[in-house]
């Protein structure tokens, strides 16, 4: 039986296949495949060959994205779907209370849907709100400091009045370490992130004045800025601007990378949320800068919200001639669509988000050539981080003198930093970067620890970055400071982890993350990935042998720097660290067992 | 094009600028190893097993090269290992194929591709020409380390008629997919889940169905992708291999032949760039079991009668009383060349065609043609023009021009009855509409070919002859090309090489000797028509040359003797 959608539905997609160039209509695929399974349930033959025949594509292009995303499904799903991040920080915070619950209350695995077709409960890897975990979603609705009986509680809730609207949690006030400069206003109170708000607080000034400077002006004062990309790499921003080839005679792209999924990352969720004219505004800014009409905000598929509140902010700042053609009379003009992810961390790889964003798998690319000179549909392309384009604005309007004298040498303006874990108060804190210590967050900002609880270490910069031990806390919070220390600042992410936690525990917890992230493209990744996971699994189970820790250790090296994309480093570092780190943890736990008695 | 000249593993190699490290380390003789890489497909970079360290002279600040105290130039290597697919050649580059952190890199990812593989080398296809089993060899521990379960994947998956997929084996080098994409132009391989769970798909209903889906076997480094002709049939290591040129149609791609004993098993494509790069069309592989049909004539076979007053039946016999028979017919026949018509396939050898045209001039015989024989073009490698050797046909004089052009005139003649005796090489006249009855009426009928048909049937004389794989022998393609082919096998029973039989009769009906030999024969063909542009058959190489092309140096020739196969 062939797929009929009704025409309502048809006439969405036929505006959301006018946002991609006519001779690149498959990039709609992961559109479509979200619209249609909203639609039908399921994404079976009936659908994908629909979706393969309005993209002009053969039905294995569509075939394999929805094997790809996690939140793509052919199979039926049941009418409420569950979804419960099982990552790091949500660990730490008790998810796995969660998963015995609803299980208990539903009456299946996890992966399975109930025989009434209500309920399907599947563990999703980070939902990007680790400071408030444990989380979870049903169907686009996010629930956060989610308890077994709040779960049930809103199970049974379901049953009976459906499923609510879930209103965007309140910002907490600053707390006095920090320099609110991203998240300034945000937890006023009636702030809704609207156009007249941020107008009010000085908004869209430094549009209009980015307008009347020179593309090369623009990118000048953010290299002077000194700011650095806040995605990860920290690579710096205005000399990844100057990288871009404006004499290939291609249109240039600019692609707002918001598929945060560093596990203990949350921080593009907030500004995402509750800053979205901060955002464009500086989608808008470095657009003129490197000379592109076209940008896509790359939206992670776990974040519907995000999609509703910059659908909303930029047809006010299209109303208000601030997007679209001739913006302010600039004779500049700039299109932002938004393209919806489906859950695979592999999308925060710049060229893996490239190629999800042409609607296939997300195999990251060979780089060179780079996406400055190749990037989306073979044209320059700059992709950039949120937090790092919502500091645009600020630049230009303060200048970046202004910006530089913020933070340390190298490590300029504020940070979000996301802190989540075992701490009394985690949540994000935006700081001035160098300025504070890691022990000061934690303790002094964060709280410290649960009371009679000790410090087992700390994850400075998400989860792939190599893990600091209690001694190691007195570390400046910069790039160059942490890096000293033996890690990287990464994402931002911090997780704390106590006595609670198990070394090995936590290794395996971070390993299955990256076994289950690693797109299967190059070897290393694809099978010691998913080796290191099964090793810590068999010595989480009592089944460890001695030989199992060097042989840890040899796997990690033999995925480091061997792989095509980061996502090697980012499985291999973490269980390094933690094996080196907590060796003689490792080493009990995989010491010769006595012989069991007959 | 621009030369670059670098080092590898300290030999100054000197290549055209944008060759691949890959590439440029194959000319001097060092093999990188790889999985994903093929020279005629995109670059995927996924195996990693190609992984090199690569450096390039450091320079100040000034922009000159940075000497160290004895005056060389200083290397800076990269920091992380550069897979050779995807790293082009640049001047001065400084590459290490072996260093210990190449060797370290290459076990590790040996290493990986083994954990989750089966072990099931016994009974795999690809055993003996398998890349994994290859690399081990260089680069495997020795002993796994390994304690977990590994991955269970689909097996015995069809992917069409043609291919059987087996995903535990597949190491996802994606050659299959870009193959389909970029060459057969049949995009219809993808893969599906991620991570270790990696599995190589088409969509249902949408499996490879292309005249090149086979060619996916040939580029599959291990055993994921078989051939459902081939499988299970024969080890490898048992076959043996000989080059020739598929007979299929006008392109004449080059092949390996492989057999064991008298029986050929498959046929795959050798390159060659000027011909067809490192491909065959699925036709022309499959086409070969005839060649092993059981049907095959045997022995020579003349028609006589037992006894008085009994219709004349085919006999066999012997070789000498065969020959002897068809010399005295075509005795009878050289009285009256009108009366005479000949004709042959355009797929035969040239020798074969030079001796048939020679036997013409002998008989004045003023008949004579080929049959042309066509099918669907595929757009690619496969021809409307199914004779593989029409070129020859022509430059023999066989083939009237346009060939089969006479044919029309030899039916008349005769159906009239004016033609009364017709030599017949490897074709089929009931082809051209002709009756037994018609061919019965025939004065004498002689006929050179492979298996039983209409003609042989209503023959005079039989010979049976060694087919296409069973014989030395030249093809001129569609291009020109002057391509070799060599005896793969025997002829069975005691079929014989055509030319050689064609040759026997020249000599007994008193016409001049074209030999005795194979060679002799080759030497008077090509002192006859020298734009052959050769004396001995070696001197057309591996990859054949163009008619009429400037006589190159032997060595030469032999020298340009195609890349290794991948």
């Amino acid at each position: 039986m062939a797929f009929e959608p009704p025409a309502s539905l048809v006439s969405q997609i036929d505006t959301l296949i006018g946002h991609y160039p006519p001779t690149q209509r498959r990039a709609a695929a992961l559109w479509l495949c979200h619209l249609v399974q909203d639609h039908a349930g399921l994404l079976g033959p009936e659908q994908v060959e629909w979706i393969a025949e309005k993209l002009g594509v053969p039905p294995m292009d569509i075939h394999e994205v929805v094997s790809f995303y996690p939140m793509l499904s052919s199979q039926k799903l049941g009418k409420y779907h569950l979804k419960i991040c099982r990552s790091v920080s949500c660990d730490a915070s008790g998810c796995s209370k969660l998963f015995s619950a609803a299980k208990l209350r539903l009456g299946i695995d996890v992966g399975e849907t109930t025989a009434d077709g209500q309920f399907t409960l599947s563990a999703f890897e980070c939902l990007a709100d680790c400071g408030s975990g444990p989380s979870m979603m049903i169907n686009d609705e996010h629930f956060s400091s989610v308890t077994p009986e709040s779960l049930v509680k809103t199970i049974e809730g379901l049953s009976q009045n459906g499923l609510a609207e879930q209103r965007l949690p309140t910002p907490p006030p600053p707390h006095p370490a920090e320099k609110r400069l991203l998240l300034a206003g945000i937890s006023d109170p009636g702030h809704t992130g609207s156009l007249s708000q941020y107008r009010a607080r000085g908004g869209y000034v430094a549009l209009g004045k980015a307008l009347k400077m020179a593309p090369a002006e623009i990118v000048d004062e953010v290299k002077k800025s000194g700011l650095r990309g806040r995605g990860g790499a920290g690579f710096p921003t205005g000399t990844k601007w100057s990288f871009v080839d404006k004499k290939s005679g291609k249109p240039v792209y600019l692609i707002v990378n918001g598929d945060e999924s560093e596990p203990g990352t949350f921080k593009d969720r907030v500004l995402l949320h509750h800053q979205p004219h901060m955002l464009i505004e500086g989608i808008a800014i470095a657009a003129h800068a490197v000379g592109c009409h076209t940008a896509y905000i790359y939206l992670r598929g776990e974040f519907p919200k995000a999609v509703q509140v910059l659908e909303k902010a930029i047809e006010e700042a299209r109303a208000q001639n601030l997007v679209g053609k001739n913006i302010l009379g600039s004779g500049f003009d700039l299109e932002i669509y938004l393209h919806r992810g489906a859950g695979a961390y592999i999308c925060g790889e710049e060229t893996g988000l490239i190629e999800s964003l042409e609607g296939k798998r997300a195999y990251p690319r060979i780089k060179p050539p780079f996406p400055a000179v190749s990037g989306l549909f073979g044209c320059p392309t700059v992709v950039n981080n949120v937090e790092t384009l919502c500091n645009i604005p600020h630049i230009i309007d303060k200048g970046g003198a202004w910006f530089a004298s913020m933070g340390v040498q190298g490590s300029t303006g504020t940070r979000i930093l996301c802190v989540s874990g075992r701490v009394k108060r985690p949540g994000y804190y935006e700081i001035e970067q160098g300025k504070l210590t890691l022990r000061q967050l934690i303790f002094d900002v964060c709280g410290g620890l649960y009371e009679g609880r000790t410090l087992k270490g700390v994850i400075p910069g998400g989860s792939s970055m190599p893990v600091l031990l209690p001694e190691q806390l007195d570390v400046n919070l910069d790039f160059d400071s942490i890096q000293k220390a033996g890690s990287l600042a990464g994402s931002g992410g911090i997780v704390v982890l106590d006595d609670r936690s198990s070394a090995v525990a936590t290794t395996l917890n971070v390993a299955q993350f990256y076994a289950h992230e690693s797109c299967g493209q190059c070897t290393p990744c694809r099978e010691g990935t998913l080796w290191m996971e099964k090793i810590l699994h068999r010595i989480h189970k009592g089944k460890g042998r001695p030989e199992d820790v060097p042989l840890l250790l040899d796997v990690t090296n033999q995925i480091d720097g061997k792989t095509i994309c980061p996502l090697g480093e980012a499985a291999a570092w973490p269980v390094r660290a933690f094996v080196t780190k907590y060796k003689s943890e490792f080493e009990a736990a995989c010491a010769p067992k006595k012989e069991e008695q007959p | 094009m621009s030369q670059v000249t670098l080092t590898i593993d300290d030999k100054r190699v000197t290549v055209p600028a944008g060759t691949n490290v890959i590439e440029a380390a194959k000319t001097i003789g060092v093999e990188v190893p790889h999985y994903c890489y093929h020279s005629r497909l995109t670059v995927a970079g996924n195996c990693r097993m190609c992984l090199v360290a690569v450096g390039m002279p450091k320079r100040g600040p000034d922009g000159a090269p940075v000497k160290d105290k004895d005056g060389n130039a200083e290397i800076g290597f990269m920091p992380k290992l550069q897979i050779g697919c995807a790293t082009p050649v640049a001047e001065g580059m400084v590459v290490k194929t072996r260093s210990p952190d190449v060797e370290k890199a290459r076990t590790g990812v040996m290493e990986f591709l083994l954990i989750n593989h089966p072990l099931d080398c016994p009974i795999c296809d690809q055993a003996g020409e398998c890349r994994l089993q290859e690399f081990a060899v260089d680069y495997g521990r020795g002993e796994s380390r390994f304690v977990e379960l590994k991955v269970h994947k689909p097996k015995q998956v069809p992917l069409g008629k043609k291919i059987m997929l087996d995903n535990e084996r597949c190491i996802m080098c994606s050659r299959c997919e870009r193959f389909m994409r970029e060459v057969a132009k049949h995009d219809c391989l993808g893969f599906t889940k991620r991570g270790s769970h990696t599995e190589l798909a088409c969509y249902p209903g949408r499996e490879p169905d292309t005249n090149y889906d086979l060619n996916l076997v040939d580029i599959c480094p291990v055993g994921a992708l078989t051939s459902t002709d081939f499988r299970f049939k024969m080890r490898t290591w048992f076959l043996k291999e000989t080059k020739s040129v598929c007979a299929g149609c006008s392109t004449g791609c080059n092949v390996t032949i492989a057999s064991r004993d008298r029986q050929i098993h498959r046929l795959t494509p050798r390159d060659n760039d000027d011909v067809n790069q490192s491909w065959m069309c699925d036709q022309g592989r499959l086409d070969f079991h005839y060649v092993n049909d059981e049907r095959r004539l045997v022995s020579p076979e003349v028609r006589v009668s037992t006894r008085k007053g009994v219709t004349p039946e085919l006999q066999a016999v012997e070789w000498a009383l065969a020959l002897e028979a068809a010399a005295e017919l075509l005795e009878e026949a050289k009285k009256d060349g009108s009366k005479v018509a000949m004709i042959a396939s355009a797929g035969a050898t040239t020798e074969e065609l030079f001796a048939f045209g020679r036997l013409r001039a002998a008989l004045n015989a003023e008949h004579c043609d080929c049959v042309p024989h066509t099918g669907p073009a595929d757009g690619y490698l496969h021809t409307e023009d199914r004779n593989a050797n029409g070129r020859g046909a022509a430059l023999t004089g066989v083939a009237a021009s346009p060939l089969g052009s006479k044919l029309d005139a030899i039916k008349a003649g005769i159906a009239a009855g004016n033609i009364d005796t017709v030599i017949v090489l490897g074709e089929d006249l009931s082809q051209l509409g002709l009756s037994g009855a018609e061919l019965a009426k025939l004065r004498a009928l002689i006929t050179l070919d492979i298996l039983p048909n209409a003609t042989t049937r209503e023959a005079s004389v039989v010979f049976p002859i060694a087919a296409w794989s069973e014989k030395p022998g030249t093809l001129i393609n569609k291009d020109g090309r002057v391509q070799r082919c060599d005896a793969a096998v025997p002829p069975p029973g005691e079929a014989q090489v055509a030319a050689l039989v064609l040759a026997n009769l020249i000599e007994r009906i008193g016409a001049p000797s074209i030999g005795r030999t194979w060679v002799e024969i080759f030497k008077h063909m090509t002192t006859e028509f020298s734009e052959l542009g050769v004396t001995q058959i070696s001197q057309l190489g591996d990859t054949g040359r163009l008619l009429g092309a400037k006589r190159e140096s032997q060595a030469a020739a032999l020298g340009a003797a195609g890349s290794a196969a991948e």
